[in-house]
């Protein structure tokens, strides 16, 4: 609250000199017609180049050529140690007729959008709200993003303890209220509610804050126009809030979509294999997402090979949502 | 600061405004303060049912379990010098790299930024093995220093700052600057950094906390038991069959307080960079 | 793809005979001759060693080495493949557990042969199927047995009291010598004592069920065998205190919440003992324990391994021969509930204690005998991978009611398509 709620071009006190010549390139309108031969204007950047370099550097040898290497793994048969066996397509080919790893992507996708959807309704809802109160304003929203602080492994160790079927808190109040308790952690839908409830928890201020950020760049005046011109709070909200606020929603999308579709920690945490039973993602393997089930081939079954087989099928599926996603978003911008 | 709402609403409105925001931050709040419950409770008031719902007086015997069986302490100094060092390095690495992919076309730029948010996509638990390799090439395996590397190479602030940095630096300040003779570093040490300060700030923070939670990684690559990050000495709690809950609560909690206190210092300048926020435009 | 797999087996075992070869060509004394670090690490997981001995075994051999050992968290079996796959910063001496020992037997290379360093002659104090489980097929032994898991029937006194039945532990074994008579006794028990149920969860029975067999799901000559009838009949054994409805059901952490209460019987290893114990620190004297329904299996219990990058064979041998020697084997029991592998440690003082918990019953009688009767059976590298879709297929029974007859359908055919992926016929 120190600092002026402003975004975009902003006003800068220290700087003297006005537009200049618009020599310098903005992003959107490329270069018209480069008289320039490219190797120089290629060589020409090379302070650009260099600035993306200890990225990139850093990008190549720690993601790129590890995530490659997974690449070329998902065509071997690997335990990790022996030798590796080149196998061709035959792991997708499992890949294809086996139900747990489609069982794997229906749990992740239902989880996704169980904790995707009331998340982002939820954020936009206490933005709008918090962005409408004069008190306590710096209260609310550390108070509502804190839960994005804590550690997966610390929260999944929680909400296992709270939704417990017999000792949960949970259940416990619903006992003293009558009702019988609530199988949370064995029935198949439950299992993913809470592992839903548990991403929705820890991501609804995160969004919140990225909301809010949109809400305060929209300039007063266009408020007050409308306010002269009659409109109501909802006419407002969703005739002037959301088309401004769209590319942020857009970004909240994808970044939830990424974020709810990489669910692992959470089931690992809360459905921890024991001696009995070595499987992961609870009973019946309701809680078992995508990336789980790669953990488990790779890392508990030592088979490597189909282990990367799957992320890389599962990529491909990520790529065509977000793909979807942003048609979808785009095509409502044009509308 | 402005209140934008139209102003019909006046106290009913307001009031219920703070009822949700309040219940919102009692759902927030709920676990930490259930978290100390059981935390200073004994494992079996717990499990009993109904669970006691009220403060114990056995944080500090839980407490002196944790320090028992973890070096504690050791693993917070180590997991301090990992965040703050990684983050240091994050915020230097990608500012620098986002201003330039935000401002200068070129050659190559679209497909190298693209790669960037592809690879977001990618699981880092796919890149485990590799880079385990990788390390054991380099002879840093079981150090900390294995863990920066692939922290900075979490494409998200690039993402992050690029978008603040197209909207929130306007073109013609960097012309002008450029008129000056200001040449690319230095109008990003003199023009850039000091106006993203918010959006590093919050960019800061998410990768203070992102090194302070990461588990994966650490418990596969830290191999030696005097270099443990907080994490991976946490999970040593939460082992076995049974679980000694209250204690492994209270390690929970001592893992958390920190950053949770961190994080309400800093909090205003972080959230007064996320607010402030970038993500316009596109 | 089999033939590939044998060759690859073959490669093994010229790898691990060419290493026998080196050794037996060396200068005498074996492939020490040149491994002599003074800094020994020791890998292992809370609760795998009794920590008095460990600590002990330091000083013990602080004027030869200095060992620095490390518990651990988290998933063991991914930080050791992922160190022994690098290939540096390898312990010199780790723990396997031992139902991931079978998945490291192709790779017997990466570890050193216990034999060439004396195991040979102390292997006879160790329960032999517990050895050979470590052992590849050629010979080479890769695991030095620390503990095993023999089963038993763990069952509440006095809820049996209450319910009018037999409560010593003799009586009550002969009521349940087998699965049928011990689910006939558990349907009286849930006459009698409503809300009460006597197994935990029916995973629990099939893992029993199968072990108590000479088979597994996978044979010597690496084919899939998860189909036949005895893995079948654990199965509808396994199902049966489901259809009783003398099953809890449970399939999380709620165990801990039951164990004092709502069940009246548990079935579990040696090991399993100090779960209870934990959990339910009220109930102490009111459990006792008797054999298993259907004679003893084995679950769990681990080994220490020598990796090949050991830096000094020698002494990191004497050092786990003497952690695991039959007297420190008891104490082990005595510190951590850890049942030792070495028979002679049964009757040592440190074992025949009567334990308090058990109402002071000397459990050692229960599971002395039941170690020394545990059916050998082989487990192929993949057969914990295979075994997975039936555990699923047991918990959608349980929690969402699925037929069993189509949950075994699905089972087998998941587990036949793992094995074929792994390599098997």
């Amino acid at each position: 609250m120190s600092s002026p709620p402003v975004t975009g071009p902003a006003p800068v006190p220290r700087h003297r000199g006005g537009p200049g010549p618009a020599r310098f390139r903005p992003r959107r309108t490329p270069p018209a017609g480069t008289v320039r031969p490219k190797p120089r204007r290629v060589l020409s950047y090379w302070r650009q180049y260099l600035a993306i370099s200890p990225f990139f550097l850093i990008f190549i040898g720690f993601s790129f050529f590890p995530v490659f290497y997974s690449l070329y793994l998902a065509f071997q048969r690997w335990d990790g140690m022996g030798t590796m066996q080149f196998v061709g397509l035959d792991q997708f080919r499992f890949l294809w007729s086996d139900p747990v790893f489609w069982m794997s992507i229906r749990n992740t996708l239902v989880i996704w959008v169980l904790s995707t959807v009331p998340t982002l309704f939820g954020a936009l809802v206490l933005a709008t709200l918090l962005h409408s109160v004069r008190r306590f304003k710096g209260f609310y929203r550390i108070a509502l993003y804190v839960p994005n602080v804590t550690s997966i492994v610390a929260v999944s160790i929680f909400f296992g303890a709270v939704f417990s079927n017999n000792f949960g808190l949970v259940n416990a109040i619903l006992g003293m209220v009558g009702i019988s308790p609530v199988p949370w952690l064995s029935n198949p839908w439950l299992i993913k509610l809470v592992i839903a409830l548990l991403m929705t928890w820890m991501w609804t201020g995160y969004n919140m804050i990225i909301y809010l950020a949109g809400l305060q760049a929209i300039p007063t005046q266009i408020y007050e126009a409308a306010k002269l011109d009659g409109a109501g709070p909802i006419r407002t909200f969703f005739q002037i809030t959301m088309p401004i606020m769209r590319p942020i929603i857009l970004f909240t999308v994808v970044i939830s979509t990424i974020n709810g579709l990489q669910s692992f920690s959470e089931p690992q945490v809360l459905f921890g294999s024991n001696a009995a039973n070595p499987n992961l993602g609870g009973p019946g393997q309701a809680g078992l997402t995508t990336l789980l089930y790669f953990y488990q081939s790779a890392f508990v079954n030592n088979d490597y090979g189909y282990g990367a087989a799957i992320v890389w099928a599962f990529f491909v599926l990520i790529m065509v949502m977000v793909v979807i996603n942003w048609r979808v978003v785009q095509r409502g911008r044009k509308s | 600061m402005t209140a934008v709402v139209p102003r019909r609403s006046r106290r009913p409105k307001g009031l219920t405004a703070h009822i949700v925001l309040v219940l919102a931050v009692l759902i927030s709040i709920f676990p930490f303060v259930w978290t100390i419950v059981m935390a200073t409770n004994t494992t079996e008031d717990i499990y009993k049912s109904p669970p006691k719902l009220t403060f114990g007086s056995h944080l500090l015997e839980n407490i002196r379990h944790v320090l028992d069986t973890i070096d504690f302490f050791g693993s917070m100094l180590n997991t301090v010098v990992v965040a703050s060092v990684t983050t240091v390095l994050v915020l230097f690495v990608d500012s620098l790299a986002a201003f330039a992919f935000a401002k200068f076309d070129f050659p190559g730029r679209r497909v190298l930024f693209a790669t960037l948010l592809g690879f977001m996509m990618l699981p880092l638990q796919l890149a485990v093995l590799p880079q385990f390799i990788l390390m054991s090439d380099l002879g840093w395996v079981g150090t900390l220093k294995a863990l920066i590397p692939p922290a900075l190479a979490n494409a998200f602030g690039i993402f992050w700052l690029r978008q603040y940095i197209e909207n929130g630096v306007p073109d013609e300040l960097l012309d002008a600057a450029r008129i000056d003779g200001a040449g690319f570093f230095r109008q990003y040490w003199n023009i850039v950094l000091p106006m993203i300060r918010p959006a590093l700030s919050f960019l800061a923070i998410y990768a203070f906390v992102g090194a302070w939670n990461d588990y994966i990684w650490p418990l596969v690559v830290l191999t030696d038991p005097s270099h443990l990050t907080l994490q991976v000495a946490l999970a040593q709690l939460h082992v076995g069959h049974t679980t000694d809950y209250s204690m492994v609560m209270a390690g929970v909690l001592m893992a958390s307080v920190p950053l949770v206190v961190v994080f309400t210092i800093f909090a205003r300048g972080f959230i007064a960079g996320a607010t402030e926020g970038a993500v316009q435009g596109s | 793809m089999d033939l590939s797999r044998r060759g690859f087996l073959q490669a093994a075992a010229l790898t691990a005979a060419a290493s026998g070869l080196t050794v037996a060509c060396g200068n005498g004394s074996g492939s020490a001759g040149s491994k002599n670090g003074k800094n020994l690490t020791m890998w292992y997981w809370g609760g795998a060693l009794s920590d008095k001995v460990v600590a002990e075994a330091r000083t013990h051999f602080a004027d030869q080495v200095k060992l620095t050992v490390a518990s651990i968290g988290g998933d063991f079996k991914q930080k050791l493949t992922t160190t022994l796959a690098a290939g540096t910063s390898v312990p010199d001496i780790t723990g396997i557990k031992g139902e991931d020992i079978a998945s490291f037997l192709p790779n017997a290379g990466r570890f050193l042969d216990l034999n060439d360093l004396g195991f040979k002659q102390v292997s006879s104090q160790y329960l032999e199927w517990k050895t050979k489980l470590a052992q590849t097929e050629d010979g080479k032994q890769i695991g030095f047995p620390i503990d095993i898991g023999p089963t038993a029937l763990f069952y509440r006194a006095d809820l049996f009291d209450k319910a009018g039945l037999p409560t010593d532990p003799d009586k009550v074994a002969a009521r349940t010598g087998t699965w049928d008579e011990y689910f006939d006794l558990g349907t009286e028990l849930g006459k009698k004592l409503p809300g009460t149920y006597l197994v935990n969860n029916i995973s629990a029975v099939f893992t029993i069920a199968v072990g108590q067999g000479t088979e597994r799901f996978i044979d010597k000559n690496n084919r899939f065998i998860g189909d036949q009838d005895h893995i079948r009949a654990a199965w509808t054994t396994a199902i049966r205190p489901y259809t009783l409805g003398i099953d809890a059901k449970i399939n999380d952490n709620t165990w801990n919440a039951a164990i004092g209460k709502s069940l009246t019987t548990e079935l579990g290893a040696a090991w399993h003992a100090l779960d209870i114990e934990q959990a339910a620190p009220k109930t102490k004297g009111k459990w006792r324990v008797c054999a298993t329904p259907g004679g003893p299996a084995n679950q769990g219990g681990s080994y220490l391994a020598l990796p090949k990058q050991c830096r000094n064979p020698e002494e990191a041998f004497k050092i786990i021969s003497w952690i695991l020697s039959p007297a420190n084997d008891a104490r082990g029991f005595a510190d951590a509930a850890i049942f030792p592998a070495a028979p002679a440690a049964y009757a040592m003082p440190a074992m025949t204690q009567p334990d308090p918990f058990f109402g002071g019953q000397k459990v050692i009688e229960v599971f002395g005998p039941a170690a020394k009767a545990i059916p050998v059976s082989y487990e192929a590298p993949a057969d914990a991978a295979v075994m997975a879709p039936f555990f699923t297929e047991l918990t959608s029974i349980e929690a969402k009611g699925k037929k069993p007859d189509d949950a075994w359908n699905d089972a087998v055919s998941q587990a036949r398509q793992i094995a074929r992926r792994q390599g098997v016929k």
